[in-house]
């Protein structure tokens, strides 16, 4: 028994409920869109998940671009408000997920697509060419998770310098970082390069800039 | 110098070689760059350059670094390159609790942060359902609309002395002086404030706070009515910002400009309205729009805001109920002071809260935004069922909005280019996170 004992401040409630939440918006009530999105395209949405008032339809990564092209020509969402991936980490299942949000400004809906992606094979489609400011998202997310986006025209990372060989955002990627992964300049004008963003957490310490006079008994 | 010494300052060799290949392959916007072939020039002012701007230039508004190829004086192509402010934070806060994290979103908008501490509050409260109580509602409206005149108080000042004129600097910044008193006042801090808490607020307002406030509001009617005075028919502001940076209304959707960016366009997207919280919807106000889509029209938007935001003031001023201001809830929020010093249970609940904070249910994920000075601030929560999130996704306005300002760019002197920079209003706290 004791190996199943789990502590837990509140205990942990399976997320149901979603239309009671206080704070449900009527913008994201969009059951009827992912219906008829569903007519429309039958293989492409696999399941639809509704938490706190907000849908979020799992789309299959061969139909995303189907299903933003219908979703921006027919269903009027034109806007792009959010693009992100999220390492999910578990054994079960693949392992990214990619979410697209996007808003209809006229009717005054939101609308969540869920992509996953398995490990090995992290790729997905861009929708760069259907939405413009999925651009930067998509480095972004590149950058952070690894995750590579087919026909984007210009995949560099966004925040992490080039030279930089990890993808931060990944969960087994330390918080502390990894000692030597990111060359930074010296710290005195004649010094040498540092190669590591986090020299006094791993022990080492940084050259002072100027002299210190000696003390009275000469150390 | 030495060339050893040079070596030096190409610290990451491979990310320039990147931003360089980027500004030599990118498909230029202007079609004149795309049709015609130009032959070589004897005059300097002819040739072709690539100028690196930033990314530590006092104009950049923080650490932005752009990357132009000019034709003389005018940008053929822009590259900006971001990510000099990079702290992790959306790293940070899987290994913080959710009430932890606050404090880290002070430091994303450092010029709003009373608004993003709303803006987190908001969407941990979403994922977890907490209720929080009507006063702290209005108090949190308040505020966030005290901050909305901080931002755009800073950005008028910063933009028109990007244009060449520092008196206006100087009376924005009294003004900021005035709205940073009130937050000393009612937080005890000037700038990072840090005083909305999950399920409510940290403290009441005093009542000296609230003179202070009333005294603000009465006060900066007529200031701001002065600047607009002085600055709408002012022949050099308006020549620098004329026709500068225009994007359609089409274009800014598909750019994803937010904000009064996006409002100067024609646009009226305004999570105030879109999706209102807190208690937008009981008070009235206008979004001021804009149709020409340039960088006067941000200007009047701007503006016009802040005089929409002393006046939402001063409606929730005189709507503001009596009563709690945080849930009396001590699984979901914080309990009280009093509590806390005077009973066992409010003490284990507070070490409690501290440890472990509000559990969401496992597999739960919600999305929350509000509309901050620069646009949609909005977060993105997973929760695995403890008390750190599983992700928290930060949708900044201010990194929408850059990418943006690198198509407006194209096509305009170098000497636009602090002006552009100026009306996109970036913070780069936010944009890098």
């Amino acid at each position: 028994m004791s190996e199943t004992l789990k502590f837990h401040f509140t205990p942990v409630d399976s997320p149901k409920g979603g239309e009671s939440n206080l704070h449900a918006k009527d913008s994201t009530a969009v059951a009827d869109v992912i219906e008829a999105l569903r007519e429309q395209l039958p293989e492409a949405v696999t399941e639809v998940f509704a938490y706190a008032g907000e849908y979020t339809a799992f789309v299959r990564r061969d139909h995303l671009l189907e299903v933003c092209r219908a979703l921006k020509e027919e269903f009027g969402f034109t806007y792009l408000t959010d693009l992100a991936g999220v390492d999910r980490f578990t054994d079960d299942a693949p392992r990214y997920e990619v979410y697209y949000s996007l808003v209809n400004i006229e009717a005054g809906r939101r609308i969540r697509l869920k992509v996953r992606l398995e490990e090995d094979d992290a790729v997905l489609p861009s929708v760069e060419g259907l939405f413009k400011a999925a651009d930067w998202n998509e480095r972004e997310c590149y950058d952070m998770l690894g995750i590579r986006f087919d026909g984007h025209p210009d995949l560099r990372r966004m925040y992490m310098p080039e030279d930089f060989e990890y993808h931060p955002l990944r969960k087994e990627f330390p918080l502390l970082g990894i000692p030597g992964s990111l060359p930074l300049p010296p710290q005195v004008p004649e010094g040498k390069l540092t190669r590591d963003p986090f020299a006094a957490a791993h022990g080492m310490q940084p050259p002072k800039s100027y002299r210190e006079p000696k003390s009275d008994n000469g150390t | 110098m030495t060339s050893a010494n040079r070596d030096v300052f190409a610290f990451w060799p491979r990310h320039n070689e990147a931003v360089r290949r980027r500004v030599e392959s990118k498909d230029a916007w202007l079609d004149s760059e795309r049709n015609t072939v130009r032959e070589a020039s004897e005059d300097v002012l002819d040739h072709r350059m690539t100028l690196n701007i930033g990314p530590q230039h006092p104009a950049t508004h923080g650490v932005l670094r752009c990357v132009v190829q000019l034709d003389g004086e005018t940008i053929e192509k822009c590259v900006l390159d971001i990510g000099y402010l990079h702290r992790g934070v959306e790293k940070l806060a899987e290994s913080k609790t959710y009430q932890e994290f606050m404090p880290y979103t002070d430091r994303m908008d450092y010029l709003a942060p009373y608004a993003n501490n709303v803006a987190w509050c908001m969407a941990v409260e979403k994922l977890a359902n907490i209720e929080v109580p009507e006063r702290a509602e209005w108090i949190r409206m308040i505020m966030c609309e005290l901050a909305r005149i901080s931002s755009h108080m800073l950005w008028l000042g910063v933009g028109l002395m990007d244009a060449g004129a520092v008196s206006v600097f100087l009376w924005t910044f009294q003004g900021r002086e005035d709205l940073y008193a009130i937050f000393d006042e009612i937080s005890g801090a000037r700038f990072t404030v840090s005083h909305s808490r999950i399920g409510g607020l940290a403290t009441d307002l005093s009542p000296r706070s609230v003179e202070m406030i009333k005294d603000f509001v009465t006060r900066y009617e007529e200031v701001v009515r002065g600047w607009q005075k002085l600055l709408n028919r002012n022949r050099i502001w308006i020549e620098r910002n004329r026709n500068v940076g225009t994007v359609s209304a089409d274009e800014a959707v598909a750019l994803g400009l937010t904000g009064p960016n996006l409002r100067g366009s024609g646009v009226p997207y305004d999570i105030r309205i879109f999706e209102p919280y807190l208690k937008y919807d009981e008070v009235d106000f206008v979004i001021p729009l804009r149709d020409e889509g340039d960088c006067l029209a941000r200007y009047h938007v701007r503006v016009e805001e802040m005089l929409e935001s002393l006046s939402i003031i001063r409606q929730c001023l005189d709507r503001l109920p009596e009563g709690p201001i945080r849930t009396d809830d001590a699984k979901k929020a914080y309990p009280s002071k009093n509590e806390t010093y005077y009973s066992m249970e409010g003490m284990i609940h507070t070490f409690m809260y501290t440890e472990t904070g509000v559990t969401p249910p496992k597999g739960a994920s919600a999305y929350h935004a509000i509309e901050s000075p620069k646009g949609e601030l909005g977060f993105y929560l997973e929760s695995d069922g403890t008390g750190h999130p599983w992700r928290a996704r930060i949708n900044a306005p201010s990194f929408t909005n850059l990418q943006g300002l690198e198509s407006m760019m194209e096509g305009h002197p170098v000497a636009d280019v602090v002006v552009l920079i100026g009306s996109i209003d970036p913070v780069m706290g936010e944009a890098d996170k």
